[in-house]
């Protein structure tokens, strides 16, 4: 897996931060407070190697990521991390799929122009001949209800993890 | 070599003819009998599985999850450019825009198609809408889910979106559709039991796949099937994909 290139920039404000992903290499993020509606009726589809890696992705996950699909392919997952989301909700995504079970979760992504956009995403391992192969991911329109809920508490774990950093 | 096809009961009436003109077609063409099983409706069709009537069944994706998983059936066809996709509709004058001004308590007419249920509960999840929120009112045909929402006996129909589409046009025109789906991924598959050996299966295969659209003759087949793209093969990992895909629609 190679490392993902910095993000560019967006025209208006926004913020920045540096992410370091778990294999130890790092990338600047860029941010703005604007969501991107999750169109009606459509699946985001995704699929990875064991590594998170992406290997699959459909046309609703071209479109709303803003990447292009040769972008997206060989990339790993994390690409769509977006600051505001807390690494324990993605600590439990992959202890969920690594116990051979489906996960679900809301999810905000950051897209690549800096705009987010919001999901309720399942995430499950794909069994071949009793062996795990894969992971599936597909995302679809999160109600704005269930997203005001999950706020406050993304807000505490980010909070959490902010101080465990600093002590 | 006689097959058995069990064609699943969730396709438009005006294409039931053509069930009859391709199997008449693939007959001629692969020197296999094929004999249609006709089920009405879903429970006519699990009653012809459970008797194990049926060598090749055309299966809607949710019955063909379980099918393929559980009961050991292989995939080997597929619908081209033809993806289960379903409508959420309302009455025309009805103040409902969107999915989402859908409220608890409301009626949905809803047919025993369980992928169109399957599919509809997961475009109501933005409405904050549950199975348990809704009144559900069973219509014998999508054609009965479009007169119980015009006449108002229900708020909204749950329609499979090749039924919605050809409903009559004035119909139609009566009716507002509030959600759409456009999943791509998930479609109808053949599939052959067991029971049926690679040899038998393969003169049959290959005279579907070899349908061909641009052929004056075959595309009126596959025109009063409904299915004008024809059928392309599927390989088992395809069949898997779509498995895992319907996977993470069951909640």
């Amino acid at each position: 897996m190679s490392r993902l290139p910095d993000m560019s920039p967006p025209t208006g404000p926004h913020q920045r931060a540096v992410h370091t992903c778990h294999d130890g290499t790092s990338r600047t993020v860029y941010w703005t407070d604007e969501e991107v509606p999750y169109p009606d009726g459509r699946l985001i589809v995704s699929r990875t190697g064991l590594d998170g890696v992406i290997t699959h992705a459909n046309e609703a996950f071209v479109e709303l990521s803003g990447y292009s699909r040769e972008e997206l392919i060989g990339a790993p997952h994390s690409i769509l991390r977006h600051p505001d989301m807390p690494r324990a909700a993605f600590a439990d995504l992959w202890d969920t799929l690594k116990a051979g079970r489906k996960w679900h979760g809301y999810v905000k992504n950051l897209r690549k122009d800096g705009k987010h956009y919001w999901v309720y995403a399942t995430a499950l391992p794909n069994v071949r001949d009793g062996r795990v192969v894969g992971y599936t991911s597909v995302r679809r329109k999160p109600s704005r209800r269930a997203i005001e809920e999950v706020l406050p508490l993304y807000r505490d774990w980010l909070r959490q993890e902010a101080a465990e950093a600093c002590a | 070599m006689t097959l058995n096809l069990l064609v699943a009961p969730d396709f438009a009436p005006e294409n039931f003819p053509g069930w009859y003109m391709l199997a008449t077609l693939l007959q001629h063409r692969s020197g296999t009998r094929l004999h249609l099983l006709m089920p009405a409706d879903a429970r006519e069709q699990a009653q012809m599985l459970a008797d194990g009537l049926a060598d090749l069944v055309y299966a809607n994706p949710f019955d063909a999850t379980a099918m393929i998983r559980d009961q050991g059936y292989r995939a080997f066809a597929r619908p081209k450019a033809h993806s289960n996709e379903m409508v959420i509709a309302t009455a025309a004058a009805s103040p409902a825009d969107h999915v989402e001004d859908l409220r608890p308590g409301c009626r949905i007419a809803l047919t025993d198609n369980r992928d169109v249920r399957l599919v509809g509960l997961r475009l109501l999840e933005p409405a904050d809408l549950t199975e348990h929120d809704i009144q559900w009112e069973p219509a014998s045909s999508y054609q009965a889910a479009a007169r119980m929402t015009l006449n108002g006996q229900v708020d909204a129909g749950f329609f499979l979106a090749s039924a919605y589409h050809a409903l009559a046009r004035i119909t139609r025109e009566r009716l507002k559709v509030l959600v759409e789906s456009r999943l791509r991924d998930i479609s109808h598959v053949l599939l052959a039991h067991p029971r049926v050996a690679d040899a038998d299966l393969a003169p049959l295969a290959q005279a579907l796949l070899a349908v061909d659209p641009a052929d004056t003759g075959d595309a009126q087949v596959l025109q009063a099937l409904g299915l004008p793209a024809g059928f392309e093969p599927m390989e088992r990992e395809d069949a898997e994909f779509m498995i895992d895909l319907m996977d993470t629609l069951l909640d």
